[in-house]
């Protein structure tokens, strides 16, 4: 019993989870999503948890460590990260 | 004998500037001290005794070794001032590894992502509140951290972001009457460093960033192990199923002034159910027979004048919790309760916060508590990330 209150909950999630990912689908959102800038990403991803850093705060070297240690514990995309590090070594 | 002299003498130079070059060239072995700390005054009423205190506080340093682009090494260790006493945490030590550009692997001792407030929220400057929710932390139903091997990342799915995680760890230990405190019989022990029944247990979850502003996630969590007890001893076989569900929304609302944070998580446990025997007194047992069902909810909502033209209106943020846990009734360890917070933070900078906070937490039960249970805490608490 408690096995099938598990996988209909999971059942419903996933249910929920493929629906707004088939919304997010359309032309406009997926152009919208590969043309986010690196400074778009570093201040829309930083803050789910924490605020977003200043780029001065660490050099170069300091932020490759930090990036590797943050792509893995915020779960970004290689993608997400790479445009994110590039920015803040532009910036800082 | 003169040229001879000069051409040491730049060879010396020419040798001094290449190794002066070669100190400033960074390396690709990087190791770094990070953490965070915090320290303040907390006034605590339980039940109509005051308890009042400046908080020693918390000094968390994390520590990270970059072997390379791939690789590397995380430890947090956590010494606290709690209670007139210095206590030490290991909270996690464990290698990961990129095998790809969707795929990394961890193995060792690693935050568990059973939602996402212990994973990602949980750290003094982090956290907008001074305190976990109901049904996290010491006696909370939700795991932390465990011992084992996890895969995790994340992939584009059209313009969302699809993040995940699949691990197995040493799993849990029951606490039994038999244990430390028996009175807490029935309820799951995640510091379970070494696997007591040769049974492990695995987990995992799924997010989902449906929007391309990454604003919103949602996720599933589930954490399974179908041996809870000792080997050997008559909780063995007994089952723990978790799931949990969290939510989080962090957005800059322009027509509203600023940036709203929105966070929550559900929690549910259950235990196969067993007779537990508890000793009350010497020479006098009692049978405590429950559900073994608990369940923890949390809801917050923190707001950020980030758009005022004032510098001190902008640094202000405004925050509020509930939260709720039920555990077994019949359980030694029963409690019902729920949590209203109210805080007023202030940031100094973007990782250094003060905290000013009330809190009510009333119901039933809990630790060392019997019957009604009613508590109203004043906190002020400034934290650092570095």
């Amino acid at each position: 019993m408690k096995t099938f209150k598990i996988f209909g909950i999971a059942a419903v999630v996933i249910g929920i989870l493929t629906a707004l990912t088939l919304e997010s689908c359309s032309t406009e959102q997926i152009t919208a999503y590969k043309n986010r800038s690196g400074a778009q990403l570093w201040g829309e991803n930083c803050v789910r948890c924490h605020n977003a850093p200043s780029p001065a705060s660490y050099n170069d070297t300091d932020w490759r460590t930090i990036g590797l240690h943050m792509r893995i514990r915020a779960n970004l995309t290689d993608d997400q990260a790479k445009k994110i590090f590039d920015f803040i070594r532009s910036a800082n | 004998m003169k040229k001879l002299i000069l051409l040491i003498f730049i060879g010396l130079v020419t040798y001094g500037v290449k190794a002066q070059n070669n100190d400033f060239k960074s390396s690709k072995t990087q190791f770094m001290i990070r953490g965070y700390g915090h320290t303040g005054y907390e006034s605590i009423t339980t039940n109509g005794v005051t308890e009042s205190s400046y908080n020693g506080g918390s000094f968390s340093p994390i520590f990270l070794f970059k072997h390379s682009d791939r690789l590397m090494f995380e430890t947090e260790l956590e010494f606290e001032i709690n209670e007139g006493n210095l206590n030490i945490g290991f909270e996690y030590a464990d290698i990961m590894y990129v095998l790809n550009k969707y795929m990394t692997v961890r193995a060792g001792k690693f935050l568990l992502p059973f939602g996402t407030f212990m994973e990602r929220l949980h750290p003094s400057w982090v956290n907008r509140m001074p305190t976990k929710p109901l049904g996290f932390g010491h006696d909370g139903i939700a795991p932390g951290s465990g011992v084992g091997v996890e895969l995790r990342g994340a992939f584009r799915m059209g313009a969302s972001t699809v993040n995940y995680s699949v691990y197995s760890t040493n799993g849990p230990g029951l606490k039994t009457p038999q244990g430390v405190e028996p009175i807490e019989a029935g309820m799951l022990n995640f510091e379970n460093l070494i696997d007591n029944n040769n049974s492990t247990a695995i987990g995992g979850r799924i997010g989902l960033l449906p929007f391309s502003d990454s604003s919103t996630e949602i996720g599933f969590s589930v954490y399974s192990t179908n041996k809870v007890g000792d080997t050997g001893s008559i909780y063995e076989n007994l089952e723990a199923n978790l799931y949990a569900l969290d939510f989080s929304f962090v957005k800059q609302i322009p027509s509203l002034g600023g940036t709203f944070d929105v966070k929550s998580q559900y929690n549910h446990s259950k235990i196969d159910n067993i007779t537990y025997t508890i000793e009350e007194t010497p020479g006098v047992f009692e049978d405590l027979i429950f559900n073994n069902e608990s369940h923890s909810f949390y809801a917050q909502i923190s707001y950020r004048p980030s758009m005022s033209g004032n510098d001190f209106v902008r640094k202000l943020e405004f925050v509020s919790r509930y939260s709720k846990l039920k555990t077994p009734t019949g359980s030694g360890f029963e409690a019902d309760k729920k949590e209203y917070s109210f805080g007023l933070n202030y940031w100094i900078s973007w990782r250094s916060l003060i905290k000013l906070n009330y809190q009510n937490i009333s119901g039933t039960g809990g630790h060392d508590t019997i019957g009604g249970f009613n508590q109203n805490g004043v906190y002020i608490h400034w934290a650092i990330g570095f």
